[in-house]
């Protein structure tokens, strides 16, 4: 059974049609890769599943649950199953490495703060930032900065794991450490959404694939389908001008 | 230059030139602190605030920060009275001074209100904070920091301002150096003495606030 769920998702900030009609299903524990165009919609379809866009037609479902994003309750239910990791990291600038994963935790979910700095500490040793915890996110190179990003989105132990382009904003040499990291994640079995422009990793990442362009998921499939013998002429296109590269 | 310094015959006033300095600095803190009250007040009417309000609070900072601070002054000593309204020499510097800073800290902070990031806000929201959390921890820890570099600077600005108060018969540290230049007719001494001993007041501000800084917000500490 599908895990998450869009049913005929439109979306449109003011008068710009960003998503139209998206049909998306994730399974649990599946990993599921957005690829297309900027402007596509990709990033829209992560704002729309963390709350922060509301749909203007369709429904989002989890755990077989309709969203009904007027009801600020069922927003705080979706954004305790979700987490997203941003492509600007989005760290609290003025607080440490360790304050920034444990915060929302404390003051948002009540728990215990020792429980959650023992699990916060652990976070931050698997992402590899053991030594960093009192550091504070302008101390740190961007890779370092995005691991505290996956670590903060962990600590809320989420159902669904959102990235929104992850390593756009890293240069070559950061990238792998933190797509190390979500590889780990993908094989612990986590439910993940990964927007990203970096094709050989979402290839082989993914267990499907999803290309948009202009708001519509044009093609959806496994990634040796989608890269190798698309159906639409949209996809190919796109998918053999990057790998032209 | 055939100039005798004759140092001797100011040493002596010193200690008034200190409490002179001490009251200067009074009139700089409660001038500032009046101006912050009002400051954050109308910062946070321009950027939340709409018609009506928002205009009076424009019409306000027009006026005083394209007004010398010394003519303001003088209307309050000197023109008040005429409708009828006394104040003291020492009541309409402060006061003077206390709607001057209040007008330059309104810009100064609606530029910390606008300066709240966008992606901060963001995750916050994401996270799950409620809109008090928002501000709690994202908003006012930020804003605080970026204000408080320009809030520093415009601290000591005013303390050097005290000195208009001379002029108006307020014995602080240039009035008290008036007294005595009046008396021994030693300028240069009285007031190279005077420059040091301002120099020395603004330096320890200097210093005892970018220390504060550099622990309460991590700024750079750059005094000189």
């Amino acid at each position: 059974m599908a895990h998450l769920e869009l049913d005929k998702v439109s979306a449109a900030y003011g008068k710009l049609r960003v998503l139209d009609g998206i049909e998306l299903s994730v399974a649990k524990g599946e990993t599921v890769g957005l690829i297309g165009p900027s402007g596509s919609g990709k990033s829209t379809i992560l704002r729309v599943l963390t709350g922060l866009l509301k749909p203007e037609t369709g429904s989002v479902r989890v755990a077989g649950e309709t969203i009904n994003f007027d009801k600020p309750a069922d927003i705080r239910t979706l954004r305790n199953r979700t987490a997203i990791v941003f492509q600007q990291y989005n760290l609290f600038q003025n607080l440490t490495v360790l304050e920034n994963v444990m915060i929302a935790p404390i003051k948002v979910h009540g728990r215990k703060r020792s429980e959650v700095q023992a699990e916060a500490e652990n976070l931050l040793e698997k992402v590899g930032l053991a030594n960093k915890l009192e550091s504070y996110p302008d101390q740190l190179s961007g890779g370092q900065q995005q691991r505290v990003a996956i670590a903060r989105g962990l600590c809320l132990k989420p159902e669904i794991l959102l990235l929104d382009e992850v390593t756009a904003a890293l240069d070559p040499e950061l990238v792998s450490e933190v797509l190390d990291t979500i590889r780990e994640l993908a094989a612990e079995g986590m439910t993940m959404v990964i927007v990203s422009h970096e094709m050989g990793f979402i290839r082989e990442i993914s267990a499907r694939v999803a290309f948009m362009a202009d708001g519509k998921v044009v093609e959806l499939g496994a990634p040796a389908d989608i890269f190798d013998a698309p159906n639409q002429d949209r996809t190919r296109d796109f998918v053999g001008k990057i790998l032209r590269h | 230059m055939d100039y005798t310094f004759q140092y001797g015959q100011v040493w002596p006033y010193l200690p008034y030139l200190i409490k002179g300095a001490w009251l200067s600095l009074q009139i700089a803190f409660l001038a500032f602190c009046g101006g912050m009250l009002i400051g954050t007040v109308c910062a946070a009417v321009k950027t939340f605030g709409g018609g009506f309000s928002r205009h009076a609070v424009n019409a306000y900072v027009v006026f005083f920060v394209n007004t010398p601070q010394l003519v303001q002054i003088y209307f309050l000593y000197f023109a008040l009275p005429d409708l009828g309204i006394f104040l003291s020499s020492y009541m309409a510097v402060l006061l003077g001074m206390t709607l001057n800073a209040g007008a330059y800290l309104t810009e100064i902070q609606r530029a910390g209100f606008e300066s709240r990031r966008q992606s901060e806000m963001e995750a916050a929201e994401v996270l799950g904070f409620s809109r008090l959390q928002q501000i709690r921890y994202v908003i006012l820890p930020h804003v605080a920091k970026v204000l408080f570099p320009p809030l520093s600077n415009h601290y000591i600005l005013m303390t050097l301002g005290t000195s208009m108060a001379a002029i108006f018969g307020v014995e602080e540290l240039t009035g008290r150096a008036f007294n005595i230049n009046s008396e021994t007719f030693r300028s240069l001494e009285v007031f190279s003495i005077v420059a040091v001993i301002y120099v020395f007041v603004t330096l320890i501000a200097s210093v005892a606030l970018a220390l504060f800084g550099k622990f309460a917000f991590r700024t750079k500490m750059r005094v000189v």
